[in-house]
């Protein structure tokens, strides 16, 4: 029965769930100790620390431990040295250029897409309906697509020989682009990854920024208008303050999204990426699963997880910031 | 919405919508290009003039996909996977939804960090250590052992949108009903379930969608007998690198379910990640 009524209560849910409970239930009713909530996140917090909290402190202690294959099948506890493997990792060469190229992708290809993401979302505002209805449609298609059909899709596309890209390049006149391979110079290759991810990534963002355009009042832009502002001068000193919590939130996640990069380069690189295709990402699971080195991997990952730190706990003081999460 | 149209000139209008239009071609190419690519015979595929229609449409393609080896059989993994992950996540998560939703107890903060935290650590990170787990115990190479990993996959993000909608749900009707006469435990059967019941599919939903797409965690654990159609269609992107049409057959088919449940609950997904960005 009470199921009839609940579509009046339920989507607002979904617009605004974050909206804390009225100003003045915020403060707790009741102040004796109880122990319900507790058994409530009793299950989950099991959960948790058996598949999450306990696999990572022994990743952190098989990241001291040269362990081999044959402590794998032996059950044999591997020896302990120490600090061997972050020295051999913080020492190479290769290590520090795969953090840099993933840095630099991380950087490059979240500045593109919070860019586009951002103009895409004010085309929306300036477009008539039945295209933005378009934009809409389409983008919820792209962003439903899931990561590892979308890679596949592009590498099919950009395929030397039969792939649609090449043959429409070609059909320049005077390139000659037939059979033209994207991933020889790596240089190319990334620019097929960043376009990939840059693709995948537009609609979430462009869409989450389009609704939060839509909170900008009327009156302070109709104001700055009146008062002589150029569009630029509106965006920025208007549009952007107005938008900036929810840019900050964006640009996080899209920074801790895009730094773990996998699938892309994974699928588009036949599952063995070549050295000038190793994010930190792949570079932990090659040589985990494909060396062996489980030891050595569980290292870059750690180190990996160390360097997220800082982006993740300020997107959780952000949440908290906003007061989304009291 | 927007400002108003007599400010504008329609040159302005006509030029974002030709911009509009461009975008709206460029973004749908790649999805337009595998229909395509699906529905056409392999002699049409493998053509250095690619047409862009089909010329001689065929079902071809996906005959040869479903009839491929471990279609069917990860099929099946898949959906058994996905909805041990997805019930277990929604039990679980709903019951530790409610306790942040409605209680204040020691620890809640922590909690929340945690959640939202461990909702950012991507699951690859611990894929070593899991598998070194899941192979002591014997769980490599079972769909138990993934479901397992599957549902600590979703976990986070079911608290942390449930949360929000049980939060939705007034207070003052749990103490309404509390008042009525309502045991702590009915309270919660009559009110909170019930209303919080669209929540409860779109967050499952996307649950699924989440475990669906999974490919990188399954293809380290299990063997092709045991993995799902994500990892199959990895493998047989490797395995037959050149049979394009039925590789973006299989991808179509794979996708479908996930596209479909997208496009119902696409509404609630941002939410999480993003809520309270956008108040009002």
């Amino acid at each position: 029965m009470h199921a009839v009524e609940s579509p009046a209560t339920a989507p607002s849910a979904p617009a605004a769930p974050s909206t804390p409970d009225k100003p003045g239930a915020r403060v707790p009713r009741r102040r004796r100790r109880e122990w319900t909530p507790l058994y409530l996140a009793l299950p989950a917090l099991i959960l948790l620390a058996a598949l999450l909290a306990y696999p990572f402190g022994r990743m952190l202690v098989v990241s001291f431990q040269d362990m081999q294959l044959r402590h794998l099948f032996s059950g044999a506890t591997p020896p302990w040295i120490g600090f061997d493997n972050y020295t051999q990792i913080l020492t190479d060469g290769v290590f520090w250029s795969v953090v840099l190229r993933t840095a630099v992708f991380t950087v490059v290809s979240v500045a593109i897409s919070i860019v586009l993401g951002l103009a895409v979302a004010l085309l929306m505002g300036r477009v008539s309906n039945a295209v933005r209805v378009a934009m809409v449609i389409t983008m919820m298609f792209v962003w439903a697509i899931p990561q590892l059909v979308s890679a596949q899709i592009f590498k099919w596309m950009v395929d030397a020989d039969f792939g649609v890209l090449n043959y429409l390049i070609d059909k320049i006149p005077g390139v000659d682009f037939a059979n033209h391979s994207w991933f020889a110079d790596p240089k190319q290759g990334w620019i097929v990854i960043t376009t990939l991810v840059v693709w995948a990534g537009i609609p979430f963002l462009a869409i989450t920024l389009h609704a939060g355009l839509t909170q900008v009042p009327h009156e302070l832009r109709e104001a700055a208008l009146v008062d002589g502002a150029s569009a630029w001068q509106t965006l920025r000193n208007i549009v952007l303050p107005v938008l900036r919590p929810l840019l900050v939130i964006v640009t996080t996640l899209s920074v801790i999204w895009n730094f773990g990069l996998f699938t892309q380069v994974w699928a588009l690189r036949d599952s063995k990426p070549e050295q000038e295709y190793q994010t930190l990402a792949t570079y932990a699971f090659t040589q985990a699963f494909g060396r062996s080195e489980y030891s050595v991997g569980s290292a870059i990952s750690v180190v990996t997880v160390l360097l997220m730190l800082g982006v993740m706990a300020f997107y959780i003081r952000q949440m908290f910031q906003i007061g989304d999460v009291d | 919405m927007s400002t108003p149209r007599s400010q504008r000139s329609r040159a302005g209008t006509v030029a974002a919508n030709t911009v509009g239009v461009l975008f709206v071609v460029v973004m749908v190419f790649p999805v337009y290009w595998v229909l395509n690519t699906a529905f056409k015979p392999a002699s049409e595929v493998l053509s250095f003039t690619p047409s862009f229609w089909p010329q001689n449409p065929t079902l071809d393609n996906f005959k040869s996909a479903i009839k491929a080896p471990f279609f069917l059989v990860d099929l099946r993994n898949g959906l058994i996977i996905t909805s041990t992950a997805v019930v277990g996540a929604m039990v679980v998560g709903f019951l530790a939804a409610l306790a942040i939703a409605r209680f204040r107890f020691y620890g809640r903060r922590a909690l929340i960090v945690v959640i939202l935290g461990v909702q950012l650590v991507p699951l690859l990170a611990l894929l070593i250590p899991l598998y070194l787990m899941l192979n002591q115990a014997n769980l490599t190479n079972t769909l138990f052992g993934v479901s397992l990993t599957y549902i600590v996959l979703i976990l986070p993000y079911t608290v942390w949108t449930l949360r929000g909608f049980i939060a939705a749900v007034p207070r003052e009707l749990d103490e309404a009903a509390l008042v009525d006469g309502c045991s702590r435990w009915q309270t919660f059967y009559r009110i909170i379930l019930p209303l919080t019941g669209p929540g409860l599919v779109a967050t499952s939903v996307y649950g699924f969608i989440q475990a669906w797409n999974e490919f990188i965690v399954i293809n380290t654990l299990n063997n092709p007998e045991t993995q799902n159609l994500m990892a199959w269609l990895l493998q047989n992107q490797t395995q037959r690198g050149t049979a394009w049409g039925p590789l973006m057959a299989g991808a179509l088919i794979t996708s479908l379910p996930v596209v479909v449940f997208f496009l119902l609950v696409q509404r609630n997904i941002a939410v999480g990640l993003t809520a309270g960005a956008v108040k009002g």
